[in-house]
């Protein structure tokens, strides 16, 4: 790769890192309670404490979260060598609803038995589904992906077991907004040790970028340049998993920003190195701060945040791919 | 949408009932039936000594339009009746019809108005929930008259094609539940005693009216059975209920028509006066008044957080008895109309239509 590429790439990841900063400002400013600076500067405690408990930790949540669902996608795509691969290829969103589902109708309805349960069911899935790899011989990729696609649809099949048995006013209405996602519940209170996951995972995954890249090429080749490409690959998706299930089991199922955010990135960047892992996230956050900006304030109640980020990802894609500078280049 | 759908509905109800000579159905707007034929003078009238044609009584066939606007044919008085829906269920009880129950919804065991009133309902076969009627169990029951909600329109035209006569409820408002009563009474030949239930109603609605006015309207959220972000806008059954209990939904300039959803910020924004939760909700009022994120709300800071009882019905839904559940909440929202006209109300109600004596606390939810 020469120079200027690179040069261009940090510059692009620096013009995306600049939208996501404006994007958290814009939605630490918008909302439904009238704050106001001169009021939070001027420390009156109500304002303050919707502040610090609502407003900020939804942001938090948002940027974190797009950022992390961007970067598990780029992981997913190249790890799997599949441009439509996303984090419930292996079943973690689906493992989330039915675990969120479970809670919803068996556990005390408070908001972190769901969340806990979410996580639960969201990591059981994945485990199932390696494990289920791991007996197969050879333990490629083809393997992991079909185990993947079995227990998505055992999950889902508990899913629909679970809404069968739900009562239509309270329990299914609320498994159907859990599943659409909405940051609309976010507290201080809910998100420290989801967050916290969430970011040790995704430095884990930062700090194996090269070897991920290694995985998207040949098994023979990966292992001539010494990667262990079994253990790598399991440790690689266990991270991605828990990037995607601390952020789902919190807000609900997000979809599409796993799928787009890497693929507007490697548009851009037109290569699979850290840049594009790095503006997979950026993109991932700004999309979703967008997102969720729209989704509170579109209406006068709260929608659903995966409608927008479809709705703003979506257009931007395709100008990308029409614009036609864009080549198949998710394989490196 | 909803409101336009259901003054078509009462037009479609009113032109075809003038139509067939019957008596004119309760008009959607005017509160009150005509004194000049007091129903509940004549609870059960005898269709046989009477010379020339009685309003109430009904002669077979008769044509109804149901509230999908679908005029059905019932040719003869039905003896066997089945319905999908509580609201239905408790409105035959209501009419005093349990006898010809041969089949409810399931899940019937939960609700406490069966047990006290008809626990024979209980036991009788299920045919199935608003997502899943059961078809073949409700043919093998060999109704002549099947009441389902509107939400399962779907089956209604297998049921036509098995020949069973069906009707379609939709109470999903104060309008909507008036006519719904008008439309079973007259389906089943229970007209008097139709008209009793909703003189009952319009009764106590006029008075609680009367009691009211004048009185500020103190801000209330109403949050669902399913999440406390989770609230009634002004399209819904329950913005008319807290407006007649004499408050002012707090979520007045919603736009959406079913329960939506908001955040906290949301309802610190709107500082409601009330919090008040559905009847069937599972968290508490204790989990509200214990939410750090709702400590600077004025209903938590007052402690007027409160749930619509449960004891005998949900009276926060479009029950038949649903104007017990405003004058239960006129007495939340102002003490000063008192606890006992909600329950000299109820323990009338129900002696006189369910015929038992219903039992219920003082302010059921009120926080110490």
């Amino acid at each position: 790769m020469a120079r200027p590429a690179e040069k261009r790439n940090i510059a692009l990841c620096a013009a995306a890192g600049i939208l996501m900063l404006a994007a958290a400002l814009a939605s630490l400013l918008v909302g439904k309670y009238p704050l106001s600076l001169a009021a939070l500067l001027g420390g009156d405690e109500g304002q303050l404490r919707v502040f610090l408990t609502l407003r900020l930790p939804r942001t938090v949540m948002a940027a974190l979260g797009g950022f992390a669902l961007g970067a598990a996608g780029y992981v997913f795509q190249t790890v799997f060598r599949n441009p439509l691969a996303a984090p419930d290829m292996i079943g973690v969103s689906s493992g989330a609803s039915a675990g969120a589902a479970f809670a919803i109708l068996f556990l005390p309805a408070t908001a972190a038995s769901v969340t806990g349960s979410a996580f639960t069911g969201g990591l059981l899935a994945v485990g199932v589904a390696l494990g289920l790899s791991a007996l197969a011989p050879g333990g490629k990729n083809a393997s992991i992906v079909l185990a993947g696609i079995a227990v998505h649809a055992l999950a889902q099949t508990a899913l629909m077991a679970l809404k069968l048995a739900a009562d239509p006013e309270r329990q299914l209405a609320s498994i159907e907004y859990w599943i659409m996602g909405s940051l609309n519940a976010i507290t201080l209170g809910k998100i420290p040790f989801y967050c916290a996951v969430c970011v040790v995972a995704l430095i884990g995954v930062f700090l194996l970028h090269r070897q991920i890249v290694l995985l998207s090429v040949e098994e023979g080749e990966a292992r001539m340049l010494g990667v262990p490409v079994g253990r790598m690959r399991l440790l690689v998706l266990v991270l991605a998993t828990l990037v995607v299930a601390s952020v789902i089991s919190v807000t609900g199922v997000i979809s599409f920003i796993g799928l787009l955010a890497p693929h507007i990135a490697r548009l851009l960047t037109k290569d699979n190195r850290l840049s594009t892992l790095t503006l997979s996230g950026l993109m991932g956050g700004v999309l979703l701060l967008v997102a969720d900006i729209l989704a509170r304030s579109a209406a006068t109640s709260e929608l659903p945040v995966s409608i927008f980020t479809s709705l703003i990802g979506a257009p931007f894609l395709l100008y990308l791919i029409l614009r036609g500078n864009g080549g198949e280049r998710h394989a490196a | 949408m909803k409101k336009l759908t259901a003054l078509l509905l009462a037009l479609a109800l009113t032109l075809s009932l003038t139509a067939c000579g019957a008596p004119a159905a309760q008009s959607t707007q005017t509160p009150a039936p005509t004194p000049a034929s007091d129903p509940t003078a004549a609870p059960t009238p005898e269709p046989t000594k009477a010379p020339e044609p009685d309003p109430d009584v009904i002669t077979y066939p008769v044509t109804v339009t149901d509230q999908l606007g679908r005029d059905v044919v019932i040719e003869a008085q039905p003896e066997r009746l089945v319905s999908g829906y509580y609201i239905s269920t408790s409105l035959l009880i209501a009419l005093g019809l349990e006898d010809k129950l041969v089949g409810v919804e399931a899940k019937a065991a939960s609700r406490n108005i069966y047990q006290l009133s008809a626990p024979e309902i209980i036991d009788l076969p299920s045919v199935g929930t608003a997502k899943e009627f059961d078809l073949e169990g409700c043919a093998a029951l060999e109704p002549d008259l099947v009441i389902l909600p509107a939400k399962l329109k779907d089956v209604i035209p297998s049921l036509e094609e098995l020949g069973i006569a069906a009707i379609a409820v939709n109470p999903e408002d104060e309008a909507l539940l008036e006519e719904a009563v008008a439309i079973l009474g007259e389906a089943t030949n229970t007209v008097a005693q139709a008209q009793a239930l909703l003189a009952f109603h319009n009764e106590q609605l006029s008075a609680l009216t009367k009691d009211l006015a004048g009185l500020e309207a103190p801000t209330v959220y109403l949050a669902s059975n399913s999440a406390l972000l989770s609230c009634a806008g002004p399209e819904m059954y329950q913005n008319d209920l807290i407006e007649q209990a004499g408050g002012a939904n707090a979520a007045a300039d919603i736009t959406d028509d079913y329960w939506a959803d908001v955040s906290y910020e949301q309802i610190l924004a709107w500082d409601p006066d009330y919090i008040i939760l559905a009847a069937d909700a599972e968290y508490t009022v204790e989990s509200v008044l214990e939410d750090e994120n709702l400590q600077d709300c004025a209903a938590v800071k007052n402690g007027s957080v409160f749930q619509f009882p449960n004891d005998v019905e949900a009276w926060d839904s479009p029950v038949p008895s649903a104007i017990l559940g405003s004058m239960w909440l006129a007495s939340i929202l102002h003490p000063e109309y008192g606890a006992s006209n909600w329950q000299d109300a109820v323990t009338e109600y129900y002696q006189t239509f369910y015929g038992f004596d219903a039992v219920v606390g003082a302010a059921a939810g009120a926080e110490g």
